[in-house]
């Protein structure tokens, strides 16, 4: 059955093979470094992290050498890390080459003919799911019956079938001319020598002779497991945060080089100003050098006041409104929240269907409820502004009173536009707060409010005393996810208004400064700076937060 | 005396306690009707004030003598209430009083009266210091010379059973005849208008491999952090945590030059694969495995199963709760993005427009029919929504237990 | 339990495996391509006009030899039309051939992401810049180093694709039950000034409480012309500094607030009134040319009429341009000009004003004779009147000094707030001007 000879698979003379390996590796590696120096025309920072790349590659592999010769277990681990960091980079240059990510467009393409074939697979599945539920019948395998098979088969058929919907035949032989070519088929000779290295040094029989032990193993599928994760995390969201960091300190606008420009972005930012007036009606001009400063507000206090200037004002109206909308929507999304989870959890008839109710705002796509609630907010035609009238007519007509209708222009009037947006995120919000309560509640012991009534207190005194502190983790939890959304509130905004910053900069948000800055102006090291104050604002205020939790903790004692 | 005041006491109770939530879900659900509702009406209907709820139909009758079908409208015949067709609108009429006592007026259809002393040589006389022209009037039988005071139109509707009677009164302020009805085609139409077909498929695309991705990195993450241990794992744990904490807007900017660099800007790839490695969703697996208990898997391993088989065979089918709600949770989230498609995906290549942009172009391309940009929003809000119903009792517990934990 | 994950785990991998796979197809060329393929973008504000670009694109696909055309229609104006298409420049991902209103020609120009396709011009046979109207080509011929405009000025940034102008729409059947005098009466006697305007929107305000006498949209240019027809403007004369504080601009401000807040007959300000309009509650409907395809599906008698004279004795009417410009980046910038000048000669200028969106930007009796049978509206000589050098129109144009879109960003919210209360004439006019003057850089 062998169809390799024994003595190719023999531990040492794979070990052999090995350490030649890992020199021809680090030989290849400083070949790479070289190519992406003299031949490839590459910018110097790709240069530069190739460099790095493979010159880690090529260490590492050298450094193995000593180790693998010792049979120290060492050079088993560092061997298999730097094959499979090296078979998973072929790997992707492989598939890139294929086109299959970019190609991922094309099977938006073809996929909607493969939805039926999708259905096919669901219902061969849920045939499978009910075999647990009918008798099961000997003469098969064990574990098995006739559901389940007929449902395996219905579910491959539909397999097949949506693999024929969507073209796959022909993307397949398109992947293979693709990768026919040079590039490709160096990315394909990669993946089969790291695949080979990684076996040689993977299998059993080498693990013996290198001494492998069980938490050597253990730390091996440990790394593995997680390296999907842990590398998608380092490319996608990790390195991007770092280079964020460094954004922010330059003049980048995404596709020029950028330049370092030091602390300016900040600077720019933080720069402000507070002067006396000493009348309410005093121009800025009079106060500040108006070249560099844009008035942001004053504070009037009788017949005297404080201007408050700033080199970029729009940044600063953005993080008032931002603070403002946050100030007003966690409260209003937070209170009824609490009220309502308390009437959810007394045991009445109906809780669940209310439950579900008040949780469905929060599972729908924002943009398109915004767009329900721009209608709704219509100053002419919408169901709002007729809910006032009709409830001014109906109180003038109880009373004889003269309330005038006041006809709100809620998204295009600088005094309510801000209203309109937390009115909705309160909405939108509600729901899901109330379950998270709810949850809370349900996880404090009924004995406490029975010896309480047994005591005497009053409902009132139950809440203050039972409710609150008992539901002081859910409160935290709520409080901090809702004010850590509330801070990044955009899309909302972004849809309802037009334009965007809303009548007179009342709906300017920090995110949508952001977006205005890094994607319509492009200034996105600025956009970076922006985002990390936004970062240090919403951790400042999460941290006051953790730390008002841990007062009531000790009340709690 | 205290058994019946307790149980007034319960019944009130109960009674605020029923209509504070009613009232709420009505507040909550009035959006979603309203949104159902008008995108089955006309566009006319949709500008109505005051507003409806339900979609109507204008309806429209034969009359002899009339080609076309005239819209019914209820008109008032001497105080009773009568349905009639409009025949013909536009009927100028003017009211006239005689310059010398203004405040007796006449209206009379201005095809009625002629100009006094012919049209050429129109005579004219002052009124409070202006010069006003002069018509022949005829009332109570005798022609009067009078000064236009004002004009306006009328509707002549006639009785589609006898078309020989007939009626004059203002249309705007006559109420049409209608009757409650749909129009589905609607949904046609905003699928024909902005591709929304190709976004749904586009958005389903997206987030099933989003999300099945997803889990496949934090099922195999989170075991790892939970059940393994190896070096480094702690301080890796460590800074998943932090970056949790990080609001997603800090990484649009950077990630967008990442996607520039490699190419994957206006590409479907960008709004895939970045979302399949979260921490978030790492950390979650790992807070559930590490609930489970230690023992099973330490006897299938001294029976020789490896870790994989562990994973697949033993821990994934005792946590398929665990599973669906983080899975539900992808879902939503993928299918809902906005920010980062906004900036990631071009506007002008609407082949790889998801539903949310495909709204963000439809509000501005539609603005003139409501009707259809909310048949686009519940494209895009009613199949999570539906998910959502059909398994909302599993759904909201384990959204509650989770929520806590996490 | 192993059979059925085996089962379980064969299905998986080859869904997943032949998912992967199936991304291939689309990407496949067609085959080899002897044709220069070319894409090119308008910005439809409604379905109307996608039909009519499209019909162009496969018309001119046929005609011209040696390119394959593919239009594609932008984003609204809400959906950021001219950021996206700065990005897509920048990415490389543009198209070759696209329109940008005319005051984004300085912003795109100065970025270095549209082509200077003089020197193209000045080796094409038969190619006058005079043939267009003189105010676009005063700003697409602008060229910075040395400042000056011209057939000879060695820049040319594009061509007009169209011009506009305001008109009123009118809902005739409102303003006959009002009683109210016809505007288009009045304006053929000469009598067609502020004062008679707001005679005609009060009246049909008063038919009640959903009717509107007037509506216009909430952007620079519906407000710009009450500044202009009050003598004021947007900047001094060469346009290097804000003028939106002298006591004209002020004076067609406060007129325009007044329409809102004092008479009480307009639209709320901030909302759109073309629904409102088209639903027959607006009985003056201030808007472009590019409205009359979607006004022609109005259940109501219906026609347009000039703006009114203000107390200059002008309209202060806009003339209205965007251009098709070259992306920077194209790879075929020789055949992006064949399409460039294709889409602007008589024959198609005459084909897309034929369905009613634009007026040809090609000064010639011909074309406006041809306008005027485009209709309805019965009365389309109002919009020929608007651009008449008679009315003075004040040509919309970039700001070379500085950055048009910023200005923009900075007084269309102020001059918002003035429009619904929120900030009195007097203070803005008091702070306009600091804000307003930074954008200009020079």
């Amino acid at each position: 059955m062998k169809l390799i000879p024994q003595r190719f698979t023999e531990p040492n003379f794979l070990l052999r093979l090995l350490v030649i390996w890992r020199m021809v590796f680090a030989a290849l590696a400083a070949g790479g470094i070289l190519a992406a120096w003299l031949i490839a025309a590459l910018p110097l920072w790709q240069q530069i992290l190739i460099t790095a790349a493979l010159g880690l590659a090529g260490g590492f592999s050298l450094a193995a050498i000593p180790d693998i010769r010792r049979r120290n277990h060492r050079g088993r681990t560092i061997s298999l890390f730097v094959d499979y960091l090296a078979f998973v980079a072929s790997a992707v240059i492989l598939l890139s080459v294929g086109n299959v990510f970019v190609g991922i467009d094309a099977l938006g393409e073809t996929f909607s003919r493969g939805i039926p074939a999708l259905g096919v697979i669901l219902l061969g599945y849920i045939i499978t799911t009910t075999s647990e539920f009918s008798p099961r019948v000997n003469t098969i395998a064990p574990g098995a019956n006739y559901l389940d098979i007929a449902g395996k088969w219905v579910m491959l058929a539909g397999a097949a079938y949506f693999l024929l919907a969507v073209q796959a035949p022909s993307g397949l032989l398109y992947f293979l001319t693709k990768i026919l070519q040079p590039a490709g088929l160096l990315a394909l000779v990669g993946v089969l020598v790291f695949g080979l290295g990684l076996w040689m040094m993977g299998n059993k029989p080498v693990a013996n002779e290198m001494g492998s032990h069980a938490h050597n193993e253990q730390m091996l599928s440990g790394w593995l497991f997680l390296s999907p994760n842990l590398l998608g995390f380092l490319v996608f969201f990790a390195g991007p945060l770092l280079l964020s960091f460094y954004f922010s300190f330059t003049d980048s606008d995404a596709f020029n080089t950028p330049h370092f420009i030091g602390l300016a972005n900040y600077a720019r930012i933080i720069n402000i100003t507070f002067r006396p007036l000493s009348s309410a009606t005093q121009l800025a001009k009079d106060l500040v050098d108006i070249k560099t400063y844009d008035e942001v507000g004053r504070l009037i206090f009788g017949n005297t006041g404080i201007l408050f200037a700033a080199e970029d004002k729009f940044f600063w109206l953005a993080l008032k409104n931002t603070l403002t909308f946050a100030l007003f929507a966690v409260p209003l999304s937070v209170l009824p929240a609490l009220l309502l989870a308390n009437i959810l959890n007394s045991k009445l008839p109906g809780m669940k269907f209310f439950r579900a109710v008040y949780f469905m705002p929060s599972i729908a796509a924002i943009v398109g409820i915004s767009l329900v609630w721009q209608w709704l907010y219509n100053a002419t035609v919408g169901f709002i502004n007729y809910a006032i009238t009709l409830g001014v007519d109906f109180w003038n007509n109880l009373f004889n009173a003269g309330l005038i209708d006041p006809r709100i222009q809620w998204v295009s009037d600088e005094k309510t536009a801000l209203l309109a947006i937390i009115i909705i995120a309160a909405w939108q919000t509600m729901g899901f707060n109330t379950v998270l309560f709810l949850a809370g509640l349900q996880n404090i012991p009924g004995e406490l409010y029975e010896a309480a009534t047994v005591d005497g207190a009053t409902p009132w005194h139950k809440f203050r005393f039972i409710t609150i502190p008992l539901l002081a983790p859910s409160t935290f939890y709520v409080l901090t996810t809702t004010t850590i959304s509330a801070m990044q509130i955009f899309e909302q905004v972004f849809i309802l208004m037009n334009p965007p910053e809303g009548p007179n900069n009342a709906t300017i948000t920090l995110v949508l400064y952001l977006y205005r800055s890094g994607f319509q102006n492009f200034k996105q090291g600025y956009a970076s700076a922006i985002a990390w104050i936004l970062f240090i604002v919403i951790f400042g205020i999460t941290l006051i937060q953790f730390k008002q939790q841990r007062k009531s903790g000790v009340y709690e004692n | 005396m205290k058994l019946p005041s307790y149980r007034l006491n319960r019944f009130i109770s109960a009674l605020v306690v029923y209509t504070v939530l009613i009232v709420f879900a009505g507040i909550m659900l009035f959006p979603f009707i309203y949104m159902l509702t008008t995108s089955f009406k006309l566009p006319a209907d949709t500008f109505r004030y005051p507003p409806r709820v339900l979609p109507r139909d204008p309806i429209t009758t034969q009359v002899i003598g009339y080609t076309d079908a005239l819209p019914l409208y209820y008109v008032d015949d001497h105080g009773t209430q009568k349905e009639y067709a409009l025949a013909r609108s536009n009927i100028q009429v003017g009211t006239f009083a005689a310059p010398d006592s203004l405040s007796a007026t006449v209206e009379k259809y201005l095809t009625e009266v002629k100009p006094t002393g012919g049209a050429m040589t129109q005579k004219t006389v002052m009124v409070n210091g202006k010069e006003e022209k002069l018509y022949d009037v005829e009332a109570n039988g005798k022609i009067v010379p009078m000064v236009l005071l004002s004009t306006t139109t009328v509707g002549e509707f006639v009785d589609p059973q006898n078309p020989g009677v007939k009626l004059y009164q203002n249309v705007r302020l006559s109420q049409p005849v209608e009757k409650i009805s749909a129009h589905p085609e609607n949904y046609n139409d905003v699928i024909a208008l902005q591709g929304i077909d190709r976004a749904l498929t586009n958005t389903i695309l997206v987030t099933i491999l989003v999300t099945l991705g997803q889990m496949a990195t934090s099922v195999v993450g989170g075991y790892a952090f939970a059940r393994l241990k190896f070096p480094g794992r702690d301080s890796i744990f460590v800074f998943y945590l932090g970056t949790i904490m990080i609001p997603f807007v800090m990484f649009i900017v950077p990630l967008y030059q990442l996607m520039v660099v490699i190419g994957w800007t206006d590409r479907l790839a960008a709004l895939i694969v970045p979302w399949i490695f979260t921490a978030y969703g790492t950390f979650l697996m790992r807070q559930h495995f590490i609930t489970f208990p230690k023992e099973i898997e330490e006897a299938a391993l001294i029976d020789g199963a490896s870790r994989f088989q562990i994973l697949w065979q033993i821990i994934i089918p005792a946590s398929i709760p665990a599973l669906a709600t983080q899975g539900t949770f992808t879902f939503l989230y993928a299918w809902n993005s906005f920010l980062w498609p906004l900036v990631v995906i071009n506007v002008g290549n609407e082949k790889n427009h998801v539903l949310t942009l495909a709204l963000n172009v439809l509000r501005g391309r539609a603005s003139d029919t409501p009707n259809l940009i909310l048949a686009g929003a519940a494209i895009a809000i009613l199949p999570p929504l539906i998910v959502f119903i059909l398994g909302q009792r599993f759904f909201v517990e384990s959204v509650a237990s989770s929520g806590v934990k996490g | 339990m192993k059979h059925n994950v085996l089962w379980k785990a064969i299905s998986l991998l080859v869904v997943a495996m032949f998912l992967l796979a199936a991304c291939g197809p689309a990407a496949t060329p067609a085959a080899p391509a002897i044709d220069v393929a070319l894409r090119w973008r308008t910005r439809p504000d409604n379905q109307e006009e996608i039909k009519v670009y499209s019909d162009i694109s496969v018309g001119l696909d046929t005609q011209l030899d040696g390119i394959t055309l593919a239009y594609e229609p932008g984003g609204t104006e809400g959906a950021n039309y001219q950021d996206q298409l700065r990005a897509e420049v920048a990415a490389g991902t543009a198209p070759d051939v696209f329109w940008i209103p005319g005051t984004d020609v300085a912003d795109f120009a100065t970025r270095g992401l549209i082509l200077n396709i003089a020197p193209l011009a000045a080796k094409t046979d038969g190619f006058d810049v005079n043939a267009f109207y003189a105010g676009p080509m005063a700003h697409l011929t602008y060229n910075p180093e040395g400042a000056k405009s011209g057939a000879d000025s060695g820049a040319l940034w594009g061509l007009p694709r169209d011009v506009s102008t305001f008109a009123l729409y009118l809902n005739l059947d409102l303003i006959k039950e009002a009683g109210a005098p016809d505007p288009r009466e009045l304006a053929k006697a000469g009598k067609w000034d502020w004062n008679a305007f707001l005679d005609v929107a009060q009246k049909t305000r008063a038919l009640g409480p959903d009717i509107y006498g007037y509506g216009a949209s909430a952007w620079w240019g519906p407000y710009g012309t009450w500044l202009n027809a009050a003598g004021g403007g947007f900047f001094n004369a060469d346009r290097t500094a804000c003028a939106l504080n002298t006591p004209e601009s002020l004076a067609g401000l406060d007129f325009q607030r007044s329409l809102y807040a004092d008479f009480d007959v307009a639209t709320p300000y901030g909302e759109d009134p073309e629904p409102p309009f088209r639903a027959g509650k607006v009985a003056m409907f201030q808007n472009g040319r590019w409205a009359t395809p979607g006004v022609r599906t109005v259940p109501f008698n219906w026609d347009v009429v000039e703006l009114p004279n203000g107390p200059q004795g002008t309209p202060g009417n806009w003339l209205f341009w965007g251009a098709y410009v070259i992306n920077a980046k194209t790879a075929h910038p020789e055949e992006a000009w064949k399409l460039v000048q294709a889409l602007t000669t008589a024959e198609t200028q005459g084909k897309v004003a034929a369905l009613g969106a634009n007026i040809p930007s090609r000064v010639s009796q011909q074309a406006l004779d041809a306008f005027l049978t485009f209709t309805p509206p019965t009365n389309n000589q109002a919009f020929l009147n608007g651009i008449a050098d008679a009315a003075k129109p004040t040509a919309e144009g970039p700001l070379w000094a500085g950055s048009w879109p910023e200005y923009d960003k900075v007084v269309g919210p102020a001059v918002q707030s003035v429009l619904t209360g929120g900030t009195s004439v007097a203070d803005f006019g008091a702070t306009i001007c600091d804000e307003a003057n930074k954008v200009f850089t020079k």
